[in-house]
């Protein structure tokens, strides 16, 4: 056991000299080895990539010359599926504390508890980042095939097609933030992973087959105006000929998902910071 | 001998369903959705020449379908989320009257909701209806089975989520297999045949064979085949989809809830419970 | 160090702990006693900063949990056995909880060792009894060698030799100058290890003395069962 020291009515429980304390670096290691340690987390990985590979290559087989389309947009049409994977993922971080009834010993050991939310943020950030490239890539792979025989090739060194890939995983990884957030705020996976499918795809598919002024502004002021981050050029145009909202462009779209993002993990930052953890 | 019979099952069920806030919320949401939804797109569409209000029955459906989904995975899963498994299958030991208990308070309780939430629909049409001087028809021209379909599409995906949630048991796998199936899939699918179709041309061969698979598949999944349940009759069916009809649409249905409702039950049946 | 002062905490129209003061001095184990629904495991959150007072405070060593830079090392917590997520390992568990503090993982694999659980630390916490899952937790509660320990109800569901072991546990911990604050409903367990007996029925204090002084020539049963008589909540009838 620990040191020996002299019984006595000091008011302070003696304690040995040396002793490490709590620091957000050693919080976001803590939460990486949580993370690391569940199966679901490698399902999720393996989901989101599988999906995105998957509907890719599937919508290649129809894809022929002279469409029209970027083969960057085809690398990323499995998007609104494979996003369900990071949305899972942050759900599954935000909220798992306070449903596996881990929050006791984890609130305890840091009982600053705001640092525990960054350090989720943090972990959940390089996963999906790392879940998202690597979907990318396999994406590319799968559709290789495709490309060369419709003739559209995946050229690095061109501004869109980066801005459509690098838009994939940035929109990714804004959707796992915000799964994160209304984790952390709802505390319930099932009701955060439900919430976010209805504020990402179900109310936006309901103001899409509504459309009006109102309605396209609605659109425009959803998270789901990130999926614009990685449209290609010609998306974008189609998008905003067909809307009488505000044309946001692609990175106008990320910034009212980063809002989103901002605000959800806010209000849960508030929450955690100022109520019972139960 | 007081033995556990499928009656006192059921009952058992509906004392615990009925305990729970969160159905009731997501009973109640259901209504207020489909009935402000359907006020909402009667009323945006009241100022076009030929309006039909009848034309906005159905609006509020693809966000109240929700709702049925939840309260179906709700029951399918809480035994199991929550630990009560073990009392409760001590005290069934046949296990399988648990399920067949879970599908009937499932449904009745999901029929009730349905019940309102059409009802609510209906009351939405009517201020848009009025101010045009249009009486509703509800007896005529199909819209009975309309109606009726429309309670049985939210009553299947109710069951459906409940036989996902018993099959796959954990709450956060069987919420995402539902939305990925039900909501998010026919939804990417529409939009990902945009995205290799182009938005511009058209020119026939591949896109064509592509719009069509899409929408056999979109037709064929569970919220697909749901809506054929509430479209009139000699409607069509969607652009080079197979036209399945109201029943044909009810059986794909009957099929997602019933497949997974085997396997959870053969589940049930034969393996451990921890 | 541990020290309650009036402190209260109110759910609504329910109060669950209501103006309770009481000090667990170091070097002792003090006994945290008292009926179903009487507060005990609300005080304890409370002291751990898990939920805020509605008013009142609750020390350790002087200072409010939540400022304790290092709260591992100067609290051991053991508030509900299943704390651990039950996907998790027990070693993946305790080292989630050791990283937060940089505490080594020989650390991790030495309260493993001390609590018996070598055999099962790579099993998931999902598939642990009772007993297992309350030795994690002690672990956990051990794990940045801390000068104060809060255990609630600690032998629950441990076998004979389990109960023994943490005995003598807490018993070497208090004559290392440790303060130890431990719940339970064994009286006659109570007896053995506790030095101080703090009682309290419907969030309020009803004694706060030494074992000896309560037992007074009787049992501690006797003693308890006479100061809680009319705070019992939850009582079983007659059949």
């Amino acid at each position: 056991m620990g040191p020996t020291t002299v019984p006595g009515n000091a008011s302070t429980t003696p304690r040995a000299p040396g002793r490490t304390g709590v620091t957000l670096g050693r919080v976001v290691a803590a939460e990486w080895t949580k993370l690391a340690g569940l199966r679901s987390t490698w399902w999720v990985v393996v989901g989101t990539v599988g999906t995105t590979a998957a509907l890719a290559w599937v919508l290649g087989l129809f894809a022929r010359s002279g469409d029209g389309r970027t083969a960057a947009s085809l690398v990323v049409a499995g998007h609104l599926l494979a996003q369900l994977g990071p949305l899972t993922l942050g759900a599954l971080v935000g909220a798992g504390e306070h449903s596996a009834g881990t929050a006791t010993t984890t609130y305890t050991a840091v009982p600053r508890r705001l640092p525990v939310l960054v350090a989720q943020g943090v972990v959940t950030t390089v996963v999906t980042l790392a879940a998202a490239v690597a979907a990318v890539a396999a994406s590319a792979l799968v559709t290789a095939g495709t490309r060369a025989t419709a003739g559209t090739a995946l050229d690095l060194a061109d501004g869109e097609t980066v801005r459509v890939l690098a838009g994939f995983v940035l929109d990714l990884t804004g959707v796992a933030l915000l799964g994160l957030g209304l984790g952390a705020l709802l505390r319930r996976p099932a009701a955060a992973l439900v919430s976010a499918t209805l504020l990402l795809v179900v109310v936006d598919h309901l103001l899409a087959t509504n459309p009006g002024q109102a309605a396209d502004t609605a659109r425009a002021l959803l998270p789901g105006a990130g999926t614009r981050l990685l449209l290609d050029d010609a998306g974008l145009a189609a998008l905003d000929a067909a809307s009488l909202g505000p044309h946001l462009g692609a990175w106008g779209g990320g910034l009212v998902l980063g809002a989103w993002v901002a605000g959800v993990l806010a209000v849960a930052a508030y929450r955690l910071r100022r109520g019972d953890v139960t | 001998m007081t033995a556990p019979t499928l009656p006192r099952v059921v009952a058992a069920e509906w004392t615990k369903l009925a305990g729970l806030r969160g159905p009731a919320l997501v009973a109640v949401a259901t209504v207020l959705v489909s009935g402000l939804l359907t006020f909402a797109a009667a009323n945006a569409s009241s100022v076009d020449p030929g309006f039909d209000p009848l034309d906005s029955l159905t609006a509020g459906l693809s966000l109240a379908q929700v709702g049925p989904l939840v309260l179906g995975v709700l029951v399918g899963t809480g035994e199991f989320s929550s630990g009560t498994f073990r009392a409760t299958f001590t005290a069934v030991p046949r296990r399988l009257p648990v399920l067949a208990g879970q599908t009937v308070v499932t449904a009745a309780a999901a029929l009730a909701t349905a019940v309102l939430a059409v009802g609510a629909a209906v009351a939405g049409l009517l201020p848009a209806a009025r101010s045009r001087g249009i009486p509703l028809e509800l007896t005529t021209h199909g819209t009975p089975q309309v109606l009726a379909g429309m309670v049985a599409f939210l009553v299947g995906l109710a069951l459906f989520g409940l036989a996902v949630g018993a099959l796959l048991r954990r709450p956060t796998p069987a919420f995402v297999a539902v939305l990925a199936v039900a909501l998010v899939l026919p939804i990417a699918l529409m939009l990902a045949t945009d995205v290799a179709a182009g938005p511009t041309t058209a020119p026939a061969g591949d896109p064509a064979a592509l719009q069509s698979a899409v929408n056999t598949l979109v037709t064929l999944l569970p919220s697909g085949a749901g809506a054929l349940l509430a479209t009139p009759p000699g409607a069509g069916g969607v652009e080079g989809a197979p036209d399945l009809g109201p029943w044909g649409g009810g059986l794909v249905l009957a099929a997602w809830v019933l497949v997974p409702l085997a396997a959870a039950a053969a589940r049930l049946r034969g393996r451990d419970l921890t | 160090m541990i020290e309650v002062t009036a402190l209260t905490k109110r759910y609504g129209r329910t109060t669950a702990v209501d103006g309770l003061t009481f000090t667990a001095p170091p070097g002792t184990v003090t006994g945290f006693l008292g009926p179903n629904g009487a507060g005990k495991s609300t005080t304890m959150r409370l002291i751990v900063g898990l939920e805020r007072p509605t008013s009142g405070t609750a020390t350790v060593d002087g200072r409010p949990y939540a400022e304790l830079a290092a709260p591992l090392h100067d609290v051991g917590v053991m508030l509900d056995a299943r704390s651990a997520h039950p996907g998790r390992t027990a070693f993946r568990h305790l080292l989630g909880l050791a990283r937060t503090h940089g505490i080594p993982r020989s650390r991790v694999d030495e309260v493993i060792a001390t609590t018996g659980l070598e055999t099962v630390a790579h099993r998931r916490a999902g598939t642990f009894s009772l007993g297992m899952g309350q030795r994690l937790g002690i672990a956990g509660a051990l794990l940045g060698d801390p000068g104060t320990l809060i255990l609630d109800e600690p032998v629950n569901g441990l076998d004979p030799d389990g109960v023994l072991w943490v005995r003598g546990l807490v018993r070497e911990l208090a004559a290392e100058g440790r303060t130890v604050l431990l719940s339970s409903h064994l009286m006659h367990e109570l007896a053995l290890c506790a030095d101080r007996v703090v009682v309290i029925g419907r969030g309020r204090l009803l004694a706060d003395a030494t074992v000896a002084e309560l037992e007074d020539g009787g049992s501690l049963e006797d003693a308890y069962l006479q100061l809680t008589a009319g705070a019992v909540q939850y009582r079983g009838g007659a059949r």
